[in-house]
């Protein structure tokens, strides 16, 4: 059996939704273990987003909740009350890492205070996800993900369009924001273990979701700083083809930004007339006159099939791509071949087929350990038999709902 | 001064374009000594896309090289040469961990695979991020990072209401992957850390970019149907969109999480009287009458100017923010009373600001520690310092058009 990567560290993990169980799950994937707090009214907040088996809302089987939190431990705790301070306390003293997203406004009421739990666990890497960051003027403003993609300039740079242009920018499905805010806090919480190494203390991590998502804005960002031009979704590209185009069963990518590609694809459109026109001449002249060659492009593209034409064109050496829907994916022979869904039984809603390994390692690679817990399932196990709390001590913390 | 994480680790960096280049970034930041193996013959890429200072180009003025190769170095060779292979070689046998993202097979044929970098060093670790993975029947397809947004399936699950499937602005694929690669490099010197073993990982740019419409895959597991694409809209929040302001281009972003939310917001706009209003007053009936209700707030943000709309509602904790362009961005007073911007000078475009570090430790000082490298600017330093060539020996490779 191969070792883990990231075995023996151990991670404490809570908050609600995306970015802190992503990151957690990030690294409970390569090995870590992660005790995933929940509040014991209600817990994550991602179970009541869905998907569900039939459309029907039930807390244990809510897909988001699912995927982000596979692998873990999951334990009930009230964090605001005494006795759950002191549970709280408890699990820090024996762990690596504490990964959280809570709203900074909220941070204090919580305990989730580093200075005082420093002083518990010298050793602990705590990770604060904020909106904003833990300082600035907008430190303490709300966020949901469509507010931080539009905060971040990625929103402002999509939709829209030649017809469209009076759209607002677009969102992109499910909870983007949250994912790049909790893959960079992955990145961090593994720095701040690296850095751990050479000083033997912990420390405080912060995470600013909003930063995350300026960091990715490609080569658009650098236009004001280096011309004083403001980029967006309006007008044309320079370059195409590179867009969408619709087949009689589904749509297609299109990518000709090398001029061999265009010429490939024109010869396995049996080479038109109209492929020759001067004002298709080359990529800047077919992205100044797309208007004029989509319509075009467009017809002799209705009447193929997404998957011939993709294996046809990828056989000319042109970066085609289908427009792939959950069940193409689904059924994709080279995912498959690859193994990249994994299936997951779980208690509630019986196996599913999720994501797997996003990354395959030769020596230690993602394995599957325990379905997403129930809520509170892990309750007897982790303060019953590892924190040696007594049957009757854990009624009472139950009967109080401090879990 | 606390030691930087990955400060003694040294990566031979054999990335191009984005993903890789932004996964390199990602350890750079945490102080590893990154060097990118360029050529003058073939120039990356974002050496030759704008922005260029005044407009004009040059492989050391772009933005976007610029951007994201910050805090590395550059060292020249030009790899069909033999005596650069070697080179080549003889800095893997120094690094920690090696970098590419080259078409499948590429590594392989210049004789820098991974089984013979492991008999230059045991315990290297490398990473390949491609778009389809080393292996799988699709593995000599061409993959573009801005189509890998639409393989994914979050372009069939992204656009307006009714409308066709939308890309998502950027080549999202390629950041992604590479902040995932990042996040395996990092796996990989902690298992190396404590085994004393290397590896190597296969990242493919298709499967981290799949993974990111989880919620979608599941739907069609469970139901055998994927949800209908519904622009900037939300099945469990309501209001929840993006609204036209006042001047030319101006939107805000704005949801009411809750009924509390949604009632606080009827003050705000002037209409208490909307939170009772049966139309609006439960979820489902705004859901039920939301483009009545978009209407409505329409109304009031389009006189209104982004920010003025999201300080008040900010003052009532109702989420909100500007739609911002990168003009707003690299002139908000919150971003720049934070040390995300970056100011250092470079050699040929002098200072710009560029976008740093988005973690913060408390007691380990992250900084991006000097401007992006001009082309082969550390060609000398890499071959006398690290690999021991003499200045003789440099000239020499240097007239035999070894180090171009």
């Amino acid at each position: 059996m191969a070792e883990r990567a990231l075995e023996g560290i151990r991670i404490v993990e809570c908050g609600h939704l995306v970015s802190a169980a992503y990151a957690a799950k990030l690294m409970a994937d390569m090995g870590a273990e992660v005790i995933k707090i929940e509040e014991p009214a209600g817990g994550d907040q991602a179970r009541r987003r869905g998907p569900y088996p039939g459309h029907v809302p039930h807390p244990e089987k809510s897909g988001l909740f699912l995927y982000l939190n596979t692998n873990k431990y999951g334990v009930t705790l009230d964090l605001r009350q005494a006795a759950g301070q002191s549970l709280f306390h408890r699990l820090i003293k024996d762990a690596d890492v504490l990964i959280h997203n809570y709203h900074p406004t909220e941070m204090a009421g919580l305990g989730l205070d580093y200075t005082t739990l420093e002083k518990i666990n010298s050793r602990l890497v705590m990770t604060s996800i904020a909106p904003f960051g833990l300082s600035g003027p907008h430190k303490d403003y709300q966020a949901t993900d469509l507010t931080l993609w539009n905060a971040g300039g990625v929103a402002y740079l999509n939709g829209g369009g030649p017809g469209t242009d009076d759209m607002p920018p677009l969102k992109t499905f499910g909870q983007q924001a949250g994912y790049q805010a909790g893959i960079n806090a992955g990145i961090a919480t593994l720095g701040a273990l690296f850095a751990r190494l050479a000083s033997n203390e912990g420390q405080h991590v912060e995470i600013s979701a909003q930063e995350c998502l300026l960091s990715i804005l490609e080569l658009t960002f650098e236009f004001f700083p280096y011309m004083g031009l403001t980029t967006s979704r309006l007008g044309q590209k320079p370059i195409q083809p590179l867009d969408f185009l619709e087949c009689r069963d589904g749509w297609i990518f299109l990518c000709c930004v090398e001029e061999h590609q265009w010429r490939n694809f024109v010869e396995l459109m049996g080479s038109p007339e109209w492929a020759g026109e001067e004002i298709f001449a080359d990529r800047l002249n077919r992205g100044a006159n797309w208007d004029a060659l989509q319509p075009l492009l467009q017809d002799w593209i209705k009447d193929q099939s997404v998957d011939d034409l993709y294996h046809k064109a990828q056989s000319r050496r042109v970066p085609i791509a289908p427009v792939s829907t959950m069940g193409d994916l689904f059924n994709n022979a080279h995912l498959k071949a690859r193994g990249f869904f994994a299936t997951i039984d779980h208690p509630a809603t019986g196996p599913l087929q999720y994501p797997g390994a996003l990354y395959k390692f030769s020596e230690s690679p993602w394995d599957l350990r325990r379905p997403a817990p129930l809520l509170g399932q892990h309750n007897e196990e982790i303060y019953g038999g590892r924190l040696g709390i007594s049957p009757s001590a854990l009624a009472e913390l139950q009967a109080s709902q401090a879990i | 001064m606390a030691r930087l994480p990955l400060e003694g680790i040294r990566i031979a960096d054999f990335t191009w374009v984005w993903a890789g280049p932004f996964c390199t970034l990602q350890l750079a930041h945490l102080g590893a000594e990154v060097i990118r193996i360029e050529t003058a013959t073939r120039p990356c890429i974002t050496r030759l896309l704008p922005p260029w200072p005044d407009s004009k180009p040059g492989v050391n003025r772009s933005g976007y090289f610029n951007q994201y190769n910050q805090g590395k170095r550059s060292l020249t060779l030009n790899l069909k040469q033999p005596e650069a292979l070697t080179i080549a070689k003889q800095l893997v046998a120094k690094s920690d961990i090696v970098t590419e993202n080259f078409a499948g097979g590429v590594m392989d044929r210049l004789g820098l695979g991974y089984e013979t970098l492991k008999q230059l060093r045991s315990d290297i670790i490398m990473i390949s991020l491609s778009g389809y993975g080393v292996t799988g029947p699709e593995k000599e397809y061409i993959s573009y990072g801005p189509a890998q947004v639409p393989m994914s399936g979050m372009s069939s699950l992204t656009g307006y209401k009714g409308w066709r499937p939308m890309h998502v602005g950027i080549s999202y694929g390629d950041p992604n992957g590479g902040l995932h690669g990042a996040f395996a490099v990092l796996c990989a010197l902690m298992y190396r850390a404590r085994t004393g073993k290397g590896q190597y990982i296969d990242l493919s740019q298709w499967e981290t970019s799949t993974a990111m419409v989880a919620e979608g895959l599941l739907d069609h597991g469970m139901n055998g149907t994927q949800p209908e694409r519904d622009g900037n809209r939300d099945a469990h929040m309501a209001p929840h969109g993006v609204f036209r302001c006042a001047g030319h281009d101006q939107w805000v972003s704005l949801a009411a999480r809750n009924d509390d939310e949604w009632q606080q917001l009827c003050v705000l706009i002037g209409r208490p009287e909307l939170a009772i209003d049966p139309r609006f007053a439960t979820l489902v009936a705004r859901k039920q009458n939301e483009d009545e209700l978009e209407a409505i707030l329409s109304a009031w943000t389009s006189t209104r100017s982004p920010q003025a709309v999201t300080e008040q509602l900010q003052a009532a904790r109702i989420p909100a923010a500007p739609s911002m362009s990168n003009k707003d961005l690299a002139t908000d007073p919150h971003l720049n009373s934070r040390s995300i911007f970056v100011h250092h000078e470079h050699p040929e475009v002098g200072v710009k600001q560029h976008v740093g570090i988005p973690w913060q430790m408390s007691k380990t000082s992250l900084a991006v520690r000097h401007p992006a490298p001009t082309l082969g600017q550390d060609t000398d330093y890499v071959l006398h310092e690290i690999l021991g060539y003499s200045a003789t020996d440099i000239s020499a490779l240097r007239e035999r058009q070894v180090l171009s």
